[in-house]
């Protein structure tokens, strides 16, 4: 079995060490004799979405955000089709933003690539902070970091999480990240996956589902993942 | 005022006396305390610098190259005032100034040199106005503190518009730094590297400012030193690495450094290819007061790093070199100067991620720790507070890692069974415990041994 990860414009999106998630999700298939390609797209560069399983949008400056903004309008009708499809997606932060249908800053709209129902607005201070959250559809909490001054509102649809410390979406309403179908958008970095192996085997096992029909993933020895994310999860739930 | 004045300074003498005798820095301290007894100390004594005030700004690279400016002058016969130990925030700045100052709380000084953090020149500037500013480069760091990298930009722009007569020092290696130099208006002297280096490191590295600042073309890059230090010009606009007015050329990284400026060698004994350039900075910076620097090379011969920056240890039979690496560059710099050094040695990373370290520890996967996957490395142990996450971060490269998460321990165990030749790389607030943990096993366990005379060489 092959997986391939699509790295949307890395040059312009790695802030906060997103090229972990993607080292993981390599990392993770390779020890299960699952094969794993990385394809690195710049911004020039056509993205051929039917050849893709996971595809993955970090974060960046807003600067750099507004520049990956305008192409994006370019692919986004390929891109709904992917997710329309079921098509995996790991967006973070700045990634997360743009899957809304816009994220207004007092520099003006950004708009969106509209995949997911969600909007964002710009707000003071920026929400940074340690973050344990948590869902029921996951064995164990969920924990990250996160820096973000967009305040992001999901309307109904299921978030990523609930948060138990640190601020979510918009330091509202309890919520962090989203799930729509195979997409997971959420604010959390740190990066996200290394620590909360199961949700890299929750993206892995979508993607082999949708590519393959099964979601069996050979057991991994976890207990250094686990161990890092429970010293997380209990030194920041208490604060 | 005087009165305000004095009272200032002994309290400040006192409070870091005290602390020191407790083993605790407490420059921050008392640097706050001055400026609350008396808010104008900082002006004041600053304005009795005799001759000119340099400040040194940049990511990384600053209390090396600030230290050694500072005994560049010493060694032209000035007296200078320095914040030696990289306290560089407002506090720290004029805790610089209040200790320096005589009992009757005047200051006896040629020149200043003081390092100042990107953010808090702003703070700094409306005290004095610096004759001088070396710019060393601008790289990612602590993100959740500062923000993206745009933010410190602005930050410094703002702080050079306040002091609109000072030259600018800037590494001409760095698009970022260049950038903003150029564009502030403030009359620049350049130095960097202009020939391509042979054998440097493959790396995958996270890169800042690919796209042109000016007008967000992607650089075009002739050859990389490192990240996103090199030679670049953009095909659209024509902003370009401008020449260097001090070039370092013939550079040789065998047994410490070896380069060649303004036709004059000099040899320092540490390692560490980034080290070039911040002995090229401070060269640069007297050079451009008008010292000739004669003593320079000497000066560099005897010159120790200190402060944990490739700072020398020898407990028993151990060698132990102690640096700072606290950011994603910085850190794969570090990695190269540990693997510069061919011999089988043992490796630990100490990881905090106290509020000066930076909360967000996400960079730690922004290092290419795959290049520690070498045979020379025979053990790599993790400690500090988020070891657990380095210890993952290691696994994620097939690295394994010993966790042993109290630093003193870490180190007692790898000097029990370890080759005698160890690195320890930590970051911000582990630097101070582990210099002292390490300064005490030296006392205690080295009395009477020499340390090996280091090899230099003179100036040409």
């Amino acid at each position: 079995m092959k997986l391939i990860i699509g790295h949307l414009y890395p040059d312009l999106l790695n802030l906060y060490g997103d090229r972990g998630n993607i080292q993981c999700m390599r990392k993770r298939c390779e020890w299960r004799g699952i094969e794993a390609e990385v394809r690195e797209f710049q911004l020039t560069d056509p993205v051929d979405f039917s050849e893709l399983d996971i595809v993955l949008l970090g974060g960046g400056s807003d600067r750099e955000q507004m520049i990956v903004c305008r192409k994006l309008q370019e692919i986004r009708e390929d891109f709904r089709a992917y997710v329309e499809d079921y098509g995996s997606v790991l967006a973070v932060c700045g990634g997360y933003q743009l899957l809304g249908h816009y994220y207004d800053t007092e520099d003006g709209r950004m708009e969106g690539l509209s995949l997911v129902d969600l909007y964002t607005r710009q707000g003071s201070p920026r929400l940074i902070s340690n973050v344990v959250i948590e869902n029921e559809g996951f064995d164990g909490p969920v924990v990250g970091f996160e820096n973000h001054g967009g305040r992001t509102y999901i309307g109904e649809n299921r978030p990523f999480g609930t948060v138990v410390s640190g601020y979510g979406n918009n330091g509202e309403d309890g919520k962090e990240g989203v799930l729509y179908k195979h997409v997971v958008g959420t604010y959390l970095h740190g990066p996200l996956l290394p620590k909360n192996p199961h949700v890299c085997d929750y993206l892995l096992a979508n993607a082999l589902d949708r590519k393959y029909g099964t979601r069996d993933l050979a057991p991994l020895d976890d207990r250094q993942e686990w161990e890092a994310n429970r010293y997380a999860a209990e030194r920041f739930a208490k604060s | 005022m005087r009165v305000r004045r004095l009272l200032s300074v002994w309290t400040a003498k006192l409070i870091s006396a005290v602390c020191k005798m407790a083993g605790k820095q407490g420059v921050t301290l008392a640097g706050k305390v001055a400026l609350k007894i008396d808010p104008a100390v900082l002006r004041d004594l600053s304005a009795q610098v005799r001759k000119e005030i340099f400040v040194v700004c940049g990511t990384n690279g600053k209390t090396t190259t600030n230290n050694l400016l500072c005994s560049a002058l010493e060694a032209e016969g000035q007296k200078v005032v320095c914040n030696h130990t990289g306290s560089n925030m407002l506090p720290g700045v004029a805790a610089a100034f209040a200790l320096c100052a005589r009992p009757d709380g005047r200051l006896d000084a040629d020149y200043a040199c003081i390092e100042i953090d990107e953010a808090s020149a702003v703070r700094v500037f409306p005290h004095f106005r610096p004759d001088y500013m070396v710019l060393t480069n601008l790289f990612r760091d602590q993100l959740d503190r500062y923000g993206e990298i745009d933010i410190t930009m602005k930050l410094l722009d703002r702080a050079m518009k306040m002091a609109p007569d000072m030259k600018v020092i800037v590494n001409a290696d760095d698009a970022l730094s260049w950038y903003l130099a150029e564009e502030s208006g403030h009359p620049c002297v350049t130095y960097g590297i202009s020939e391509k280096m042979e054998d440097v490191p493959r790396m995958n590295e996270i890169r800042e400012g690919r796209f042109c600042k000016r007008c967000g073309e992607k650089l075009e890059y002739e050859f990389y030193h490192y990240s996103q230090i090199g030679k670049y010009r953009c095909p659209n606009c024509g902003f370009a690495r401008p020449e260097a007015d001090f070039d370092a050329s013939g550079i040789s990284l065998r047994d410490g450094i070896t380069f060649t400026a303004e036709g004059r060698t000099f040899h320092v004994g540490y390692r560490g290819f980034y080290n070039v350039y911040n002995v090229l900075a401070a060269y640069s910076a007297a050079r451009t007061a008008g010292f000739a620097l004669q003593n320079f090379g000497r000066m560099l011969s005897g010159f120790n790093p200190q402060n944990g920056r490739m700072e020398r240890f020898r407990v028993g039979d151990t060698e132990i070199v102690l640096n700072l690496a606290k950011n994603p560059a910085g850190f794969n710099q570090n990695i190269s100067a540990v693997l510069e050094d061919r011999n089988q040695k043992d490796i630990i990373i100490v990881i905090n991620d106290n509020a000066q370290d930076g909360l967000d520890i996400s960079w730690l996967w922004d290092v290419d720790f795959d290049r520690l996957c070498e045979d020379s490395i025979r053990t790599i142990t993790v400690s500090g507070i988020r070891c657990q996450d380095m210890r993952l971060r290691l696994k994620y490269v097939d690295i394994a890692s010993e966790l042993i998460p109290d630093v003193e321990t870490a180190v007692r165990a790898r000097l029990k069974d370890g080759c005698g030749n160890l690195y320890v790389l930590v970051n911000y607030t582990a630097l101070y415990s582990t210099r002292n943990i390490l300064a005490q096993m030296e006392k205690t366990a080295g009395r009477g041994l020499k340390r090996p005379q280091k090899q230099n060489q003179k100036v040409s």
